[in-house]
C-alpha cells in the first residue's frame, strides 16, 4: 500500500516489513450480564449500589499476529466472541485486559451505507458515506471515478437512494467501503452482496486489494470462502482460540468438528423419536415366540409402513440401516471439504436387520435451498444390488468431482427393489467444496474454447 | 528465600506507590498518580488529531442534516430562511395586536434574542440524543465520536447564521436600521454561544447513552431556562436583589449581547460576558473530559 496513515509515526515505513500489522495480545472482554437492566433514571435509583450483574467473558486471553498482505479468517459457532473481536479490532470496544495494535488506517465492511441519507442523491451520499470512513474531500474525489465506475449504477447516480433497489443500494455501499484504500479491512459477513455477477467481481477485487498489502480480517460462516481466501484461521470457542494458524487445516478441523457436532444432534434426535417405536418393537419380539409368527411379523410390516412419516429427515423400514457416510480423497483420507476437480469417493455404510431379496442405493446433492443437483441410485444404473453380508459399504466413486465451491447438502437412501424406503436420509449431512476455479454457479462442465 | 522486603517494593509500584495505609498518598517520587492524569492529557490530544482527521465527517454530517430536513418538501431548501419569517410573521401578530407589550417594537426585541436562543436550546435538548439516535453507526464502525455532537451542534449554529440572514433584513427594514461598526461584535458572541451549546451537548449526550431519562430532563431543564434567560422580557424587569444569581447564567450575557447589538445599538457589557467565556472554556473543557471518560464503553451500552 503506498499510502500509510498520516496518523503513524514517520519510522513505521522504515521499519521491516515482518513486523505484524495486527497485534492481538492475550485479550479480554468481559460483558456485564444484567439480571435486570434499567436503562431509566428511576431503574438507577432504585438499583443504587445493587450490583446485580454478573460477568460474562466473551474473550479470554485470545492471541494472535497478521503480516501485512495476510488475510486472517475468524470463524466459529455463534456467540462464540467472532463478532466481539471484530468490533475490537474497529476500536468500537475496547478490550478490558490485553493490547491490540493496528498499524496504518482501518475501514470496516461491517456496516454498509452508514450515513445514507435516503433523500439525497447517490453521488451526495458517498461523500457522505466515504467521509465516515475518515477520507478528506480530496481523497474522495480521486476515488469518485473508482467507487462510480465499480458501483455500475450508472444514470441512476444522481437519483436519490430511496428510488434505489435494495441491489443496487448495497453495491454503492459496498462500492464505497471497498475503495477507501486502507492498510486494514475488517469483514463481517457481508459478501451476500448483490447477484452472483457482483459477488464475483467483489472477489477479485479483495484478492487485488491484498495482492496490493492490504491487511484483511474476515468474520464468517462461509468456509469454503475463508479456505481459500484466507492464509490464517482463528477457531474461536467459548472466548478462547481452539486453533490458530494455518486456515486450511483450522478450518478442516473446525468442520471435523462441527460435522461430528451436527450427526450427534441428529443422532440424538432420532433416539428420542425412535423410543416409542423401539418400545413397540420390543413388544412384537415377545409376540414372535408365539406360534402365529408368519401373521405377526406380517401385520407389523402393515402397521410399519403406514407408519412412514415421508415428511422426517430420516425415515423408513428400518430393515438395512445407513450407518455411515464418509468422504474420502483418492488416498483413502476423510475429509470433510470436497475439492473440485479431485478423484473422490463416498462410501455408505450399511447394516442389514433383516434382508431382502435387492436393493436400491442412492445418493444426491442438494444445495441448503433444497435444488436438486444431481441424484442417481444403482437401481437407475441398471444395478441389481444383493447383499449377502450383515454390514459393509457402497462406494459412489467419482473422477472428478464436479461441484464448484459453495454449500451443499448430501442426501442419501437404501430402498427395496420396489421402491419402499428402508431407510431415507434427506439430509443427512452439510459439506463445503472448496475451488480454485472462477466459474459461477454450481456444477463444473468439462469445455474448451475454440476461436474460429 | 523469600526477600520480604523485595516483595513489599513490588507491591508498592505496581500500586503506582500509594501507600497501603494511606490512601492518595504517594510515597515514591516519580510513581504517583498523575502519571496516569497526564496519559489521559495525552490521549485526549490524540483525539482532536483524530477529529481534524474527520474534518469532511462533520462536513458532510453537517450538509446532510441542513440539505436533508427539507429536501422532500416542495420549497426545499428554501424553508431554510421561510421558517424564520413565518415565525417572526406570529410573533409580530401576537405581540402587537393580542399581547400588547409596554416595549417598544417588543417583535425585534424578541426575535433578535429568540433565534439565538432557538440555537442554543435546540442545540442540548434534541443534541442529547445525537449518540443514542446513531446506534447503528456507534456500534458498527469506527469514528471519533465527538464527531456526532460537534456536527449536530455546527448544523444548528449554521442554521442559526441563516436564520440571521433574516434577522438582520428584518431590523434593517424595520426602521431601526443597521450600526455597520457594531455587527462584527456579533461573531466573537455567536462563537461564544458556540463554545458553551457544544460543552453542553457534549456532556448530555454522552450521559444520556447511560441514563435515558435525560432525554427528557433536559427537555424539561431547556425549558426553565429560557424563562431564567432574559429572551421574552429584558433584565431590568428581573428584581434587583435576585439580579446577582440571575446574572450567574452564562446565557443571560450572551442573549444580552445579542440584543444590546441589535436592537439596542449599543456596546454590550464585556463585565458580565467576560463570566459566560469562562464558563462556556470550562463547559467545553468539562465536556470534552466527561466525553472521552463516556465514550469508550458506547458500543456496549447501546
Amino acid at each position: 500500500m503506498s499510502k500509510m496513515n498520516e496518523g503513524n509515526k514517520p519510522e513505521l515505513a522504515a521499519q521491516s516489513s515482518n513486523a505484524p500489522v495486527i497485534q492481538v495480545c492475550n485479550v479480554e472482554k468481559k460483558f456485564r450480564v444484567y439480571y435486570d437492566k434499567g436503562y431509566s433514571l428511576k431503574d438507577k435509583l432504585v438499583q443504587w449500589g445493587r450490583n446485580r450483574y454478573q460477568n460474562r467473558y466473551v474473550l479470554r486471553g485470545v492471541s494472535m499476529d497478521v503480516q501485512r498482505g495476510e488475510a486472517i479468517g475468524i470463524i466459529g459457532e455463534n456467540g462464540c466472541g467472532k463478532s466481539t473481536m471484530l468490533k475490537m479490532l474497529t476500536r468500537i470496544m475496547y478490550p478490558d485486559a490485553g493490547s491490540i495494535q493496528i498499524k496504518g488506517r482501518i475501514s470496516s465492511l461491517i456496516e454498509l451505507g452508514a450515513g445514507f441519507h435516503p433523500d439525497l442523491s447517490g453521488r451526495e451520499n458517498i461523500y457522505t458515506n466515504a467521509s465516515i470512513f475518515g477520507l478528506t474531500r480530496k481523497e474522495i474525489n480521486e476515488r469518485m471515478e473508482d467507487i462510480v465506475e465499480f458501483s455500475e449504477l450508472g444514470e441512476y447516480l444522481d437519483n436519490p437512494i430511496r428510488t434505489y433497489s435494495s441491489g443496487m443500494y448495497m453495491r454503492l455501499a459496498f462500492s464505497i467501503a471497498i475503495n477507501v484504500d486502507a492498510d486494514v479491512l475488517l469483514i463481517d459477513e457481508i459478501l451476500a452482496v448483490g447477484d452472483a455477477n457482483f459477488q464475483t467481481k467483489c472477489f477479485s477485487r479483495l484478492r487485488d486489494i491484498k495482492a496490493t498489502g492490504t491487511t484483511i480480517a474476515i468474520v464468517s460462516h462461509d468456509l469454503g470462502t475463508i479456505q481459500t481466501f484466507c492464509d490464517k484461521a482463528l477457531w474461536l470457542s467459548d472466548g478462547k482460540a481452539a486453533a490458530y494458524g494455518n486456515a486450511k487445516s483450522v478450518v478442516e478441523s473446525y468442520r471435523q468438528y462441527m460435522n461430528e457436532k451436527y450427526i450427534a444432534s441428529l443422532r440424538a434426535h432420532e433416539e428420542a423419536e425412535r423410543t416409542p417405536a423401539a418400545k413397540a418393537k420390543a413388544a412384537t419380539s415377545e409376540e414372535e415366540q408365539s406360534p402365529s409368527t408368519q401373521n405377526a411379523s406380517a401385520s407389523e410390516m402393515e402397521s410399519s409402513i403406514t407408519e412412514i412419516d415421508y415428511n422426517a429427515n430420516r425415515f423408513g423400514l428400518g430393515d438395512v440401516v445407513i450407518t455411515r457416510v464418509t468422504f474420502r480423497q483418492a488416498d483413502g483420507q476423510i475429509i470433510h471439504t470436497l475439492v473440485e476437480g479431485e478423484p473422490t469417493d463416498i462410501d455408505i455404510s450399511y447394516a442389514v436387520h433383516k434382508s431382502r431379496y435387492a436393493y436400491n442405493f442412492g445418493m444426491g446433492f442438494y444445495t441448503p435451498e433444497n435444488v436438486c443437483l444431481y441424484g442417481v441410485n444403482t437401481q437407475l444404473d441398471g444395478m441389481e444390488v444383493k447383499l449377502t453380508q450383515d454390514a459393509g459399504f457402497v462406494r459412489f466413486h467419482m473422477d472428478h468431482m464436479p461441484l464448484l465451491a459453495g454449500h451443499y447438502y448430501f442426501q442419501c437412501a437404501v430402498n427395496d427393489i420396489n421402491g419402499v424406503p428402508l431407510d431415507y436420509y434427506r439430509r443427512y449431512m452439510d459439506f463445503d467444496v472448496s475451488s480454485s476455479r472462477a466459474a459461477i454457479g454450481c456444477i463444473q462442465v468439462d469445455h474448451q474454447w475454440e476461436i474460429f | 528465600m523469600v526477600d520480604t522486603d523485595n516483595d513489599r517494593r513490588i507491591k508498592l509500584l505496581k500500586g503506582q506507590s500509594v501507600d497501603s495505609n494511606k490512601r492518595y498518598w504517594h510515597t515514591l517520587i516519580g510513581y504517583n498518580y498523575r502519571v496516569k492524569n497526564l496519559r489521559r492529557v495525552n490521549e485526549r490530544m490524540k483525539t482532536m488529531q483524530a477529529i481534524y482527521r474527520y474534518r469532511e465527517m462533520i462536513f458532510s454530517l453537517v450538509r446532510r442534516e441542513l440539505r436533508g430536513r427539507y429536501k422532500a418538501s416542495f420549497l426545499g431548501f428554501l424553508w431554510t430562511f421561510v421558517n424564520p419569517f413565518l415565525q417572526l410573521l406570529v410573533y409580530t401578530l401576537v405581540f402587537s395586536v393580542i399581547m400588547r407589550s409596554g416595549i417598544e417594537k417588543y417583535y425585534l426585541f424578541l426575535f433578535v434574542a429568540l433565534i439565538p436562543w432557538i440555537f442554543f436550546s435546540s442545540s442540548v435538548s434534541v443534541g442529547a440524543t445525537c449518540i443514542v439516535n446513531q446506534s447503528s453507526m456507534v456500534t458498527k464502525i469506527y469514528f471519533p465520536r465527538e464527531v456526532l455532537p460537534i456536527s449536530f451542534v455546527t448544523s444548528q449554529f449554521v442554521s442559526m447564521l441563516l436564520s440571521f440572514v433574516v434577522v438582520l433584513l428584518v431590523v434593517l427594514l424595520s426602521g431601526l436600521g443597521l450600526v455597520w461598526t457594531l455587527l462584527p461584535m456579533l461573531i466573537p458572541i455567536m462563537l461564544l454561544e458556540y463554545c458553551l451549546a457544544l460543552g453542553i451537548t457534549l456532556i448530555v449526550s454522552a450521559l444520556t447513552v447511560y441514563f435515558r431519562d435525560l432525554e427528557y430532563i433536559t427537555g424539561i431543564v431547556v425549558m426553565a431556562w429560557q424563562f431564567m434567560t432574559p429572551v421574552m422580557y429584558s433584565v431590568d424587569m428581573v428584581p434587583e436583589n435576585l439580579r446577582g444569581i440571575f446574572m450567574l447564567n452564562p446565557m443571560t450575557s450572551i442573549i444580552r449581547a445579542y440584543r444590546d447589538i441589535l436592537y439596542y445599538q449599543q456596546m454590550p457589557e464585556m463585565n458580565t460576558l467576560l463570566l459566560s467565556v469562562g464558563m462556556a472554556i470550562g463547559f467545553l473543557l468539562l465536556g470534552i473530559l466527561v466525553f472521552g471518560k463516556l465514550e469508550k464503553r458506547f458500543a456496549e451500552e447501546l
